[in-house]
């Protein structure tokens, strides 16, 4: 090795050695002012908006700015008005959604990240590390647990010894006329998110009273089926004496929901169906998808769009106000980041004047309020387990009707 | 049994699918080798293209799809033909595969890009995103029927059967019973031979990725309504539909189109009857995959030694050859140390993590310098690695483990899952095995990685920073500056590996496996070795990227990221370890810098991004070494012009090593009454004219020293001067020749002395470096094959000159359209006449000679220039052979017969030149050749006195 290169290394070995020390403590501690001036609290969004698989959550932006903007026309939090950069783009990448996270920390010095909706979610550790109040849609685990990181209506994520949320099977029970004796086929994608969800609602389904005779995580994760009767015959024959069971409750994505449902109906099935995506008014525009989810039971955890309640009214006009005076189809996402939004004004809002990450967090620490548009919600618990309210809509004539109305049920221990 | 039927017919719709998909892989693999990734985004596009127009602009569906299918796909195949593909034909495997993968992200980018300003222009266009149940061609909602108990079909099935048969149909028409159709087989079964037949195997290949494309369009109009607008899907659809392509063998359409039908209903039964895999979470999503590995696998082992173990890739020129040791790394010291300092002096702390970021990512990307660059083998398996090595490493340090001792676990996981995905390697190369690699990979993310306890849910593991001592790299800087060091220690530690014994053996087997094998080289422990020294760098890379992010989850690195990683690394150039570090920071640096200085558009990256193969096919080296290398190129050829044009002015002078031997033969060789020049003026097919080949030789001088003389009369093939050769080794230096209509010229010559290449360049094969090549008194030297074969000239190569795989009456059909003609050589062979259908290939090599000079006879050319026609024939045979030649001579056709033995050939020799070691040594009439002068010429010792 030739000696000026030697003597680089080693220099740089040195500098590591030493100048490290100060850095690891000093670097990038976090500010605890960072982002609030005295008349502003600076916020960002992670989003994931373009896919190569043309699952988009986009509208979660327009959702969080609704809400921002009512905050802002009603004086802001504490005298001081929201500042929000709009949602960064994490292309359900994993090194974008870090990449975003520390953008929004270190270059946009953002007091909090809401909302943050996405199906990966890597700059999770990051923002806890940095101390930066995280809210956003609570379905991955990293929203369970650490310190600031907040799911808008709870940790969706059931950990072992933690609580489940029986939102689902309690709704069925109510439209079956009790679940005495009743029958449910239960099925997911094969992989292992689809085999947690069967293990936790064949848990949920028997705790409420149910038979499950079928709970499997078979259908191919990637590559979606074109034929269903595969897996349709099998369901159809699980019921009690080689029957039809009850009702067919999926856990899979709407394409996936589409052929299969469409595949149960041509097969004569006349039970209940279930799954808790297929909620978005937009899917009623297509033919398709209105003829294949017609009858089927849509479990949603916030209030359904059809309720009338002030909390919704109010909703809506935000995001009418907030999309420039047009009447947009609404969409779970629009709640998403209008909710997520909501939680943290509500918690900046305790905090008092003197907003810091320290206040923020104590603020939380004994956060609760009820009657909102996802039901009683309260923390820490939420960072443990889901607020635990829902409802059931019924797609029928190319409308959503509320099927079980909105409320909040008791967990059960998950084991 | 209803059950059976049920899934047999429904297999059948992604079965169609498949076929469709395959049949135009095969397609436009056949014509251009291009083994084309982007099929699948072109499928995309069209059905993006499709819903928009319908569903956005409300154009009917039947003419909407029928213009997309006819108009806009083929249009699509054109353009890219002509900009990318025709060019990256010429270009190594590696480049080709890289640039299609390019694509195959830019496509859909492209579309949806198109559809964003669409849409800010005012057009009534929908959101491409989250849209479900889109209508097809048919009406939405489909229409079911159930024509037996328990088997139900729907129109956008029935709909998918009866276009997929059409398709299948009008295919099969096109193909069998049209002369493009017949062209097209020509060109898939030899396209060198095409070209030398005059049909520009060019225009053939954008009629397939026509073709190609018009299939891709169909497969994605007709997939709306099952797939929806996921580009992801349609890849994934169409790396599943490579398996019936590689049924097919990449060759045959119709295998490729049975195999897609059969891996469609196969999927289904399996998905039916696989309930003895439920334990094994991802069986069933993994099955696809299965059947694309089996396949690869089972069906290229038949051909093991001809699919090569490497594809027979030498490595490039080395630019730096020579060069000092400051040459070589002054510049990257420099670099390193400005980038070491900038971590504590000019940096953010956001530039700071995101160059510590890339230059941990850079060093998973060095391991493609191993597998690809040094061993020429493309892995798309690489992310496997990354997320295998992390997650062991990430579950050991959950129990405890320091991370030193888990990285370096983890990393021993890595090279153990890189020798197991090294064993198809061992008998696949080349696309055959990029396609296992990401069979595999695939495998290892939807089964390995979907195991409970090694990917501990979505939660994953923590994988905190190092700490070691008074180093703590918790903080971005100190991270970055200790990537920067150990960067340059792994540059210095595979440098020398590549200089190492270990190194040599590699570039040994890359080059030719069984010359290595041979001189004690085990091809199979340096392949495994290889692929396990890069798996483990990949996965010793990725616990170190897995710490920069703090956590490594199982989804984190995907199939899909190595395919795009591949295209990064390969776009910077995979030949030295420091191009994997600027490859690294430019992926991590520049979508930042593109955001905040370019373009707001998420769009608009990805689409540059995917580009870059455009670039591969002018610098195939990548960026990093374009520049130098292209210097470096430059300087050869500035060298290499120098000392020819030095040889070509000493000749000139009368001074050169050739000079005297000129001045010795050029008096008594001379040929052809002069003015004459016997039927080549009136071009192929003239009368036969009178010839006096036998009855002297005294009119015009001829070639060989007849520079000087304008204005006599030209011959119909005329090489002066002619230097030509492979990469800067010439071969030819300074051929003259001549031969004229009605004559023969025997040219002979030792084991290479160039006879070959003297063929290859009169055929225009080969582009001569110097000299003129001229025909029928026209200048040609700047023809390629195609042009030089309209003008009348026909190569008939070593070996037979014959398409195997096309019948005895197609492979006449080529050359004579009119059956008449075919009827006649029918009427003179009656041996070929009994066996029409029967495939040439089957026929004796004495039979495929015939058949190779039958139609000539028909249709004479100008010149016929033979290499080694009677190679390997029977003495009866070569007689038979000889008389034909004898025959097309009396037609007026200038023969030029390139013979390694003389005897049998000077019986119809009209001239002899002798060729050694790059140089006509003598030539003359037949009647001066004598045995003294044939030793000497054999010798080389004419040349050299």
């Amino acid at each position: 090795m030739p000696r000026p290169l030697r003597l680089i290394a080693a220099t740089f070995a040195l500098f590591l050695v030493t100048a490290c020390n100060s850095a690891s403590s000093g670097g990038s501690g976090p500010s605890s002012v960072r982002g609030v001036t005295a008349d502003t609290i600076r916020v960002g969004g992670i989003v994931s908006m373009t896919t190569a698989s043309g699952y988009s959550k986009k509208d979660t932006d327009l959702g969080a700015r609704a809400r921002y903007d009512r905050a802002n026309a009603e004086g802001g939090v504490n005298g001081r008005k929201i500042e929000y950069l709009g949602a960064e783009d994490d292309g359900q990448d994993p090194a974008r959604n870090l990449a975003a996270a520390r953008k929004l920390v270190q270059q946009e010095k953002v007091f909090a990240v809401s909302p943050m909706s996405s199906v990966t979610f890597a700059g999770a550790d990051f923002l806890d590390a940095q101390q930066v109040p995280t809210v956003g849609w609570g379905t991955l685990p990293s929203f369970c647990g650490p310190a600031h990181l907040y799911g808008f209506n709870g940790c969706l994520v059931p950990t072992p010894g933690g609580t489940l949320n029986q939102t689902w099977p309690e709704g069925l029970a109510a439209v079956l006329g009790g679940a005495r004796g009743k029958s449910v086929a239960l099925i997911a994608g094969d992989n292992d998110a689809g085999k947690f969800g069967i293990r936790t609602f064949t848990q949920g389904f028997k705790a409420a009273g149910f038979q499950v005779p079928y709970a499997k995580a078979v259908v191919p994760a990637t590559s979606m089926p074109s034929d269903w009767s595969a897996y349709t015959k099998e369901i159809l024959r699980s019921g009690p004496g080689g029957g039809a069971p009850h009702a067919v409750v999926s856990v899979m994505q709407t394409p996936y929901n589409i052929g299969l449902f469409t595949a149960l109906k041509r097969s004569g099935y006349k039970g209940l169906i279930s799954d808790p995506t297929d909620y978005d008014p937009g899917l009623l525009a297509k033919d398709a998808t209105k003829q294949a989810l017609d009858g089927v039971h849509v479990l949603l955890q916030f209030q359904p769009f059809e309720s009338d309640t002030p909390a919704m009214r109010q909703f809506k006009a935000d995001i009418r106000k907030a999309a420039g005076g047009k009447d947009v189809p609404l969409n779970m996402h629009m709640l998403t980041g209008y909710m997520s939004a909501d939680l943290f004004l509500s918690v900046a809002a305790k905090a008092g004047k003197d907003l810091t990450t320290e206040s923020f967090q104590k603020a939380a620490s004994g956060f609760s309020d009820t009657g909102t548009l996802v039901g009683d919600r309260a923390l820490p618990k939420g960072q443990k387990e889901s607020f635990g309210c829902g409802a059931l809509v019924r797609l029928e004539n190319g409308r959503y009707e509320v099927a079980v109305p909105f409320r909040c049920y008791p967990p059960i221990p998950f084991g | 049994m209803g059950d059976l039927l049920g899934f047999i017919l429904s297999g059948l719709v992604s079965g169609a699918l498949y076929a469709l998909l395959a049949t135009g892989l095969v397609l436009s693999y056949s014509a251009s080798g291009l083994f084309n990734f982007a099929h699948g985004a072109t499928a995309y596009l069209c059905a993006l293209a499709f819903y928009e127009l319908h569903s956005g602009f409300g154009w009917p569906a039947v003419p909407t799809a029928l213009l997309l299918v006819f108009l806009v796909a083929p249009g699509l195949g054109w353009g890219l033909d002509r900009l990318m593909f025709r060019r990256l034909a010429k270009v190594g495997e590696t480049a080709q595969i890289v640039a299609t993968i390019g694509l195959l992200v830019a496509l859909p980018a492209a579309g949806l890009w198109v559809v964003e300003l669409l849409e800010r222009a005012g057009a009534p266009v929908l959101p491409a995103e989250n849209q479900f149940g889109l209508p097809g061609v048919g009406p939405s909602p489909a229409v079911s029927w159930q024509p037996l108990d328990g088997v139900g079909i729907d129109s956008d099935q029935l709909i998918t059967w009866i276009a997929t048969a059409l398709a299948a149909a009008a295919l099969w028409v096109l193909m069998r019973h049209t002369r493009l159709g017949l062209r097209l087989r020509g060109a898939v079964d030899n396209r060198a031979l095409t070209e030398l037949r005059g049909i520009s195997a060019d225009r053939l290949s954008s009629t397939a990725w026509m073709l190609s494309s018009g299939l891709a369009g169909l497969a994605g109009v007709l997939a709306t309504p099952l797939l929806g607008l996921s580009a992801h899907d349609y890849t994934l659809f169409l790396f599943v539909s490579a398996t019936a392509a590689v049924l097919g063998r990449f060759a045959s359409v119709p295998l490729a189109f049975i195999g897609g039908l059969g891996l469609g209903v196969l999927q289904n039964l399996v998905a039916g009857y696989a309930s003895f895999a439920e334990g094994i979470t991802g069986f069933r999503t993994a099955v696809p995959f299965l059947i694309l590995f089996a396949g690869l696998v089972v069906l290229v082992r038949r051909r093991r030694r001809a699919a090569g173990t490497a594809a027979a890739d030498p490595p490039p020129v080395e630019y730096l050859a020579g060069k000092g040791w400051g040459r070589r790394w002054g510049a990257w010291v420099v670099a390193g140390a400005l980038l070491g300092t900038a971590f504590y002096t000019v940096t953010t702390p956001f530039w700071s993590g995101i160059l510590a970021q890339g230059l941990a990512i850079g060093l998973v990307f060095m391991s493609f310098t191993v597998v690809t660059g040094l061993g020429a083998m493309v892995s798309l398996a690489q992310a496997t690695f990354v997320t295998g090595a992390a997650l062991v490493a990430g579950l050991l340090m959950s129990h405890g483990w320091p991370f030193l001792a888990a990285a370096a676990v983890g990393t021993a996981a890595a090279a153990l899952l890189g020798a197991v995905v090294a064993l198809p390697a061992l008998r696949l190369g080349g696309r055959s095995l990029a396609l296992a690699t990401l069979a595999l990979a695939f495998l290892a993310d939807q089964v390995l990685f979907q195991l409970g306890w090694l990917r501990n849910g979505d939660t994953g593991w923590e994988i905190p920073r190092p700490v070691a001592g008074p180093v703590d790299l918790g903080d971005d800087r100190a991270m970055g500056l200790a990537l920067v060091l150990l960067s340059g220690v792994l540059v210095a530690l595979l440098t020398r590996l590549r200089g190492s014994r270990w190194g040599r053996a590699m570039l040994a087997v890359r080059s030719a496996p069984e010359a290595a094998a041979a001189s004690g080289v085990s091809v199979v422990r340096t392949k495994l070795l290889l692929f396990a020294v890069s798996a483990g760098l990949a996965g010793f890379g990725g616990v170190l990227y897995a710490s920069y992010n703090t956590r490594i989850t199982a989804t984190d690195f995907t199939a899909m990221t190595g395919l795009v990683w591949l295209a990064v690394v390969v776009a910077a150039g995979v030949r030295r370890p420091q191009f994997a570090v600027v490859a690294g920071l430019v992926f991590a640096v520049a979508p930042h810098l593109l955001t905040t200085y370019v373009t707001e558009s998420p769009h608009l990256p990805v689409i540059l991004f995917g580009l870059a193969g455009l670039a591969l096919a002018n610098d195939p080296d990548g960026y990093c070494a374009a520049l130098p290398s292209r210097r470096a190129a430059r300087h050869a050829v500035k060298r290499g012009t120098v000392a020819r044009s030095g040889t070509a002015a000493t000749a000139r002078a009368g001074g050169g090593r050739s000079a005297p031997l000129l001045a010795r033969t050029v008096e008594p060789y001379a040929v052809g009454a002069a003015g004459t020049a016997p039927g080549t003026a009136e071009g192929p097919g003239a009368a036969p004219s009178v010839r006096d080949s036998s009855d002297g030789h005294g009119g015009a001088p001829t070639a060989l020293g007849s520079r000087g003389g304008q204005g006599e009369a030209p011959g119909a093939l005329e090489l002066n001067g002619v230097h030509a050769g492979y990469g800067g080794a010439p071969v030819l230096r300074g051929v003259d020749l001549v031969v004229r209509g009605g004559e023969v010229l025997v040219l002979l010559g030792p084991n290479g002395a160039g006879k070959s290449t003297l063929c290859r360049v009169a055929a225009g094969l080969l582009r001569p470096a110097g000299g003129l090549v001229r025909v029928r008194a026209e200048d040609a030297t700047r023809d390629g094959a195609v042009a030089r074969a309209r003008r009348g000239v026909r190569l008939a190569p070593e070996g037979r000159g014959i398409f195997a795989g096309l019948s005895i009456e197609e492979n006449l059909a080529l050359q004579l359209t009119a059956a008449e003609d075919r009827d006649a050589v029918y009427a003179r062979f009656p041996a070929l006449a009994a066996r029409r259908a029967v495939a040439a290939g089957s026929l004796s090599g004495g039979e495929q000679q015939l058949l190779a000079l039958a139609p000539l006879l028909q249709r004479p050319p100008a010149v016929l220039v033979a290499d080694e026609p009677s190679l390997g024939l029977a003495p009866r045979v070569v007689d038979e052979v000889f008389r034909l030649l004898t025959e097309l001579r009396g037609h007026g056709t200038a023969l030029v017969l390139v013979e390694e033995k003389a005897a049998e050939v000077l019986g119809i020799a009209d001239t002899v030149a002798y060729l050694a070691q790059g140089e006509i040594a003598w030539s003359g009439p037949r009647s001066e050749v004598d045995r003294d002068r044939l030793a000497e010429a054999y010798l080389g010792t004419g040349v050299r006195r």
